[in-house]
Formats: C-alpha cells, structure tokens, sequence
C-alpha cells in the first residue's frame, strides 16, 4: 500500500515543512515560489545583507563577516559563486537543488539568481567587476546536494 | 477558502510531490535519524573521571553549557581548569533577556530590554523535553527550579492565513475533527472489507471498536455533531449548573476544509520525541542555568576574552587571546589539554595546528539562521480574552510561532509574549532588518491572530542568530552527507585538543547535545591523560 510506504515520512515532513506557508500578503518576504523572481539587488537585500550587512561592510564579533566592500577575492567570479553555492565556514549553501528545501530550511537560489546576485556583489560595494557572470558558467560549477535540515 | 495553486501558496501537488520526493526509499526518515532528531540522550549518569594525573591542566574555550560542564566535572576530578569566553556573561546560547538588559548584535545595533521586573524572553533554548537526562542532571545539582513547559495546548491556535477567512482555529477542533474524520474513513473500509487480508475477522472488530474510540464515532462509525464529538473538540455551549445548564453541541469542521486548509500539519507538532510531554522550563528563564553554572565556577572563567590562536605542541597548549575591553593586547595562557566550544563558523576563522581532517570537519557545517522576538504588552489579553495558558500557536505567517508565557497565569499585570520563533529563508530576511523593523513586523503579522495586538503593545526586542556576536548563527546544520564525511574527524581528539558542543552530536540544536558531547569529549580526554601519565 503506497500510503503505508509514505507513513514515516509523511510524519516526518509534518514538523519541518511549512506545509501551509502563503504569506501573499506581504511584499517584504518572499516564500519559496517569490523567492524565484527576485533580481539580484533584491537577494542581496533581502538574504545577504542579514550577515555581510547594508552596504557589504560586514562585520566582527568572535569572528567575522567578511566585508564585501572593495574585496580583492572577487576578482575570481568562481570563487563568488562557490561560495553563494556551497557556503563556506558556517554559511549556508544556497545552491541546493530546487524542492530540496523548505521555508523553514535552507534557501534555493537558481543558477541564474546565483549569476545575479554575484554580478550584484562584484559591480557594487566599491567592486569595478564586470557583470558578466551566466547562469550556464554557474551551472558548470559543483552543485550541493539536497537535504532537509529541520528547527529545534 | 483559496486553493493552493497560486503562486503565494503551496499547492496540493506540489505539497505531495515535495514529500515523494523526499520519501524516495523513506530517504527523509532515514535523514531524519542519521541527523539525530528521532535520538534519545545517550547521558549514562555522572561522568567517573577517577585517578586524573597530578597537576594535569585544561584550558577550555566557551563557557556554554558543554564549556561549564566540562569544567565543572574536570575540576571535581582534580585537574586545573581555566575557561576563555568572549561575553562578559556565563552560559553562551543558553541566554534570557530581561529588563534592563542591553544587547548589541553584529553590525552595531543595540537594543534595551524594556521588560518589566520578573518578564523575560528566552532569545535560545526554551524548553527540556524530560528525557534530556544530561540536562535534567545538571539544573538538579544547580538547584534550578524547574516549571511544566507546554508544548501543546488544545485552546491555542492552528493558523492559515489564507484558510478559513485567516481565523485561527483551535488547536483540539482541528486534531478532535482530522481524527474523527479518519476513523470514520477507517472504519468504513474496514466495514466493507476493503482492508482484505491484511486485518483479520476479530482484529476488524477490535478495530472497529478502536476507531469509536479513539474518533469518537457515533453507533453508526460516523464522525457527527454530537455529545461524543464535542466532548472532544468543545461545545457550542459547554455543559454547567443549575437551569443554564443544559450543553449544545458543536459542528465539526468538514474533512474537505482541514485537509485543504493544511492545518492537519500541525496536530502532529506535540508527537516527536523532543516535544513529548513532559518538557521543562527554568523558573526566571532558560539563562539561569548558565548563571548558575558561571557561579559555581567562580573565578575559573574569564570573561571578555575573544580567542584569536590555538597552538598545541608536544607538551600542551596555548591559547592566545585578547581582552575584547583592550583589544590591542594579546595574551597567552598554557595548559597540558583543550577542550573547544566555540561554534564552528568562529572556530573556522581561528588559527589552530590541528589536522586536515578536523580542519576540514570545522570548516563543512553551516549554521541554521532562527530568529526569536519577545513582546511585552499591557495585559495578558491571550488568558484573559482566549483562555490560552502557555503553549504555542503555529501559522504560516512569517513570525511562525507564538509562544505563551508558561508561568505567571492570571497575574493580571502585564505579560511577555514569544511574538516569533522564526527559521530558514524567512529568519534570514527577518535578519537582514534593524531590530525596530523586526518588532514592527512581529507585531503587524501577530495581529492577524490576536487582533488585541496593537492596542495592547508595549515593548520588544529581537534577536537574530546569525548577528550574534558570540554564535554567528543558531546551530549546526549536518546533512547525512557531512556526518559521513566529517562529523567523526570533528569529534576525534586531535593531539591535545578536542571539541564539544551541540555540533558535536547528533542532537544538534540542543543543549542536551552539548551536554552529552563534552561529558563524551572529557571522556576521552581523561583517558588520554591518564595514559600519559603525570604531566611535565
């Protein structure tokens, strides 16, 4: 019986899937389908800037933030990009593959929202790149693998 | 009633195929389990570390609930211990926020706590499911008074924004009518023997008689208004004394309209093993274990103290480190072992000669971004105008949780609610606004379920995890992948130094995890040192 097969995981996905999640009625946050239509200012805005902060300036406490603002790194999109993908040192990946997540998980990014979004870093915030990053250049790099990760 | 097939909401095709997507070969479940949400505590009863070498030292970085227990026990045990924390303040995620408070966060944002005297908020960890048998140890040895935690309560709210005309429903119309209505459905395949060979003839009668049961079905095995319904889901008119006495029932909510609302994903929020009933909470807030704990170690731990290298030669360790009040000024201190709590994002910034396999181990785990916010308003409108005591009310609004104060019922003063207990994409951009935003926001969603909201507001503050000076995020977030890969090599000793804390477990998100992974740390540590003998 189908269902039968589907029982643990249908009990599973109960605590970690905002399985009713809408919030239409806000322009400010995105949901997993709004997410999809952001440019990349808008992705910086609404996700980036929570840790590297208005402006790129980031940040220190205990560790750092690194500030984006006049980065020498960015000389290389690949490593950008990789990093939006992956994460790296405690930053979470956003290159998931898509419905491998939640609302209430890590957030998807598209190749080309990813483009975007390193075209943004490495044209503002006092970086002189060109913007010129594609979808299909980041659609060659190695991608993350899906898998849900719950709240306590 | 909309249906989910715009594109603001989840459609019933998308929602079955994202869970047949992750069921493909019960592929979540087993996530699930390899991630340690399903795990009970492995804690075995206080740690023996006898015959530990004379004079033998640690020195321990974090004073978070896996610092302060490793040092609480290694110092019993007879070591020299010394602890490195970076707040002016014991106990790390283990953290209440109460009036007069004032917290900066990442990017320079300050807020006050405006609450009033005894009001608090808990911005981490909040409750202590029973069978976290590490942590119910400790706040018994620290004296913390412990308080019931509700994590389900039947007159709190289930919550649709765009189902049922955005009206909250209680918490037991919605479980009483989606499990009446599924032993109704049950019991009629099992009366026209649809379930065939896999029930016999006596199990079909003894389940039928289950589903009555357990459905409050009527004679007939059909889910009705009626006395038995509503002595589950509440009456229209509850029964009472004297003339006005006489009860009337109330009407089920139809299976069409649970189903489509997607309410019935909530009625299984108090089931999973870490919400089981009972869960505790300390008396004042979660904090003060972490202050008790800061006490009984006294002078052992240095506050202010941001770490910046970690060395290990083939005779000890040493830790360099500046006071954060004069930065300009690094200082050292040596001992024969390390024992390191610092989260992993801090920790991966941190110059340290271990290993490339722990290297690469501290490196590979994001943290998860949450968000929580504490609300203070001018009476508890939620026990006085609803009858919600405690517990928790879900929605699929951006602030997707609110959280009843559990204590100080019917105080009649003023009240502290958690306006928002905030994960994944929407705590990310809940981050990415000033702490002011963030409260107005709370607010302005909250008032879609209690509309008393803004009259009644006073005060708030909220706390990003990922600004968290201390913490760059929440917890660690492990995926059956990194665990494969890393999570061994993060948690081997690595010459002289080990790790603990909540990411180092498979109760990540926990303190229970932290708890059981510095007492296993220490473990080992102990073992190492006695091998070795007296220290040089």
């Amino acid at each position: 019986m189908r269902n039968a097969a589907l029982g643990p995981a249908l009990g599973a996905a109960l605590l970690f899937i905002g399985v009713w999640s809408a919030d239409a009625d806000s322009p400010l946050f995105t949901s997993r389908s709004t997410l999809s239509s952001l440019n990349g200012e808008q992705i910086y805005d609404h996700i980036c800037q929570g840790c590297h902060m208005p402006g790129g300036l980031g940040a220190a406490g205990a560790g750092v933030y690194p500030k984006l603002a006049a980065n020498k790194k960015f000389g290389s999109w690949a490593f950008v990009a990789l990093t939006v993908l992956d994460g790296r040192s405690g930053m979470p990946p956003f290159g998931i593959p898509a419905g491998g997540g939640t609302d209430s998980g890590p957030a998807h990014l598209s190749d080309a929202q990813i483009a975007a979004v390193v075209n943004y870093v490495r044209s503002h915030f006092g970086n002189a790149y060109k913007a010129d990053v594609t979808a299909a250049q980041v659609s060659a790099l190695p991608h993350p693998a899906a898998e849900l990760i719950g709240p306590q | 009633m909309e249906n989910g097939e715009g594109s603001s909401s989840l459609s019933r095709r998308q929602l079955l195929r994202m869970i047949g997507a992750a069921a493909g070969g019960s592929a979540m479940y087993q996530a699930m389990s390899t991630l340690g949400f399903a795990a009970e505590s492995p804690y075995q009863g206080p740690i023996d570390l006898q015959g530990a070498p004379r004079g033998a030292s640690v020195v321990i970085l974090g004073a978070g609930m896996a610092g302060m227990t490793a040092a609480y026990e290694l110092r019993n045990a007879g070591y020299q211990v010394q602890v490195l924390e970076y707040n002016a303040r014991a106990g790390g995620r283990n953290w209440t926020l109460r009036g007069g408070d004032r917290y900066t966060e990442l990017g320079g944002h300050t807020q006050q706590c405006e609450f009033d005297k005894d009001l608090y908020i808990n911005p981490g960890p909040w409750r202590i499911p029973y069978h976290h048998h590490g942590m119910m140890h400790y706040t018994k040895l620290l004296g913390i008074p412990l308080e019931p935690f509700f994590q389900v309560n039947y007159n709190a709210y289930l919550h649709s924004s765009s189902a049922f005309g955005g009206k909250p429903q209680r918490f037991r119309e919605v479980k009483a009518d989606y499990q009446g209505h599924v032993a109704e459905l049950l019991a009629k395949a099992t009366r026209q023997n649809s379930l065939d060979a896999s029930v016999t003839k006596e199990d079909q009668e003894m389940l039928l008689e289950s589903l009555r049961r357990w459905g409050a079905l009527d004679s007939n095995y059909t889910y009705v208004s009626s006395d038995a319904s509503s002595e589950r889901r509440g009456y229209e008119k509850n029964p009472g004394g004297g003339l006005s006495a006489r009860p009337i029932p109330s009407k089920p909510i139809a299976l069409h309209d649970i189903l489509d609302s997607g309410l019935w994903s909530g009625v299984a929020n108090g089931d999973t093993l870490h919400m089981q009933t009972a869960l505790f909470q300390p008396a004042g807030g979660m904090g003060r274990i972490g202050e008790a704990f800061g006490k009984e170690l006294g002078p052992l731990v240095r506050y202010n103290a941001k770490v910046t290298d970690i060395h290990q030669d083939d005779r000890g360790v040493t830790v360099t480190f500046t006071d954060v009040r004069s930065p300009a000024a690094p200082q050292t201190t040596r001992a024969d072992w390390c024992l390191c709590t610092i989260p992993l994002p801090i920790l991966a910034q941190i110059s340290m000669n271990v290993g490339q396999d722990m290297a690469s181990a501290i490196s590979a785990v994001p943290y998860a971004a949450a968000l929580k916010a504490g609300l203070q308003f001018k009476r508890r409108f939620w026990e006085e105008d609803e009858k919600i005591y405690g517990g928790i009310t879900y929605t699929d609004l951006p602030i997707m949780n609110i959280g009843y104060p559990n204590s100080g019922f019917q105080s009649g003063g003023k009240g502290v609610l958690l306006g928002a207990y905030i994960w994944g994409l929407k705590a990310m951009e809940f981050t990415a606004m000033t702490p002011p935003e963030r409260v107005q926001k709370v607010v302005d969603y909250g008032s879609q379920i209690h509309p008393q909201y803004h009259k009644e507001f006073e005060n708030g503050v909220a706390v990003a995890w990922h600004r968290a000076p201390f913490a760059l995020g929440c917890f660690g977030m492990w995926t059956s992948a990194t665990r494969a890969k890393h999570y061994d090599n993060l948690c081997q000793i690595d010459g002289r130094i080990a790790l603990a804390g909540e990411h180092a477990s498979f109760i990540g998100g926990w303190q229970e995890g932290a708890v059981t992974s510095a007492l296993d740390a220490i473990g080992r540590l102990h073992q190492r040192a006695v091998a070795q003998g007296e220290t040089a």
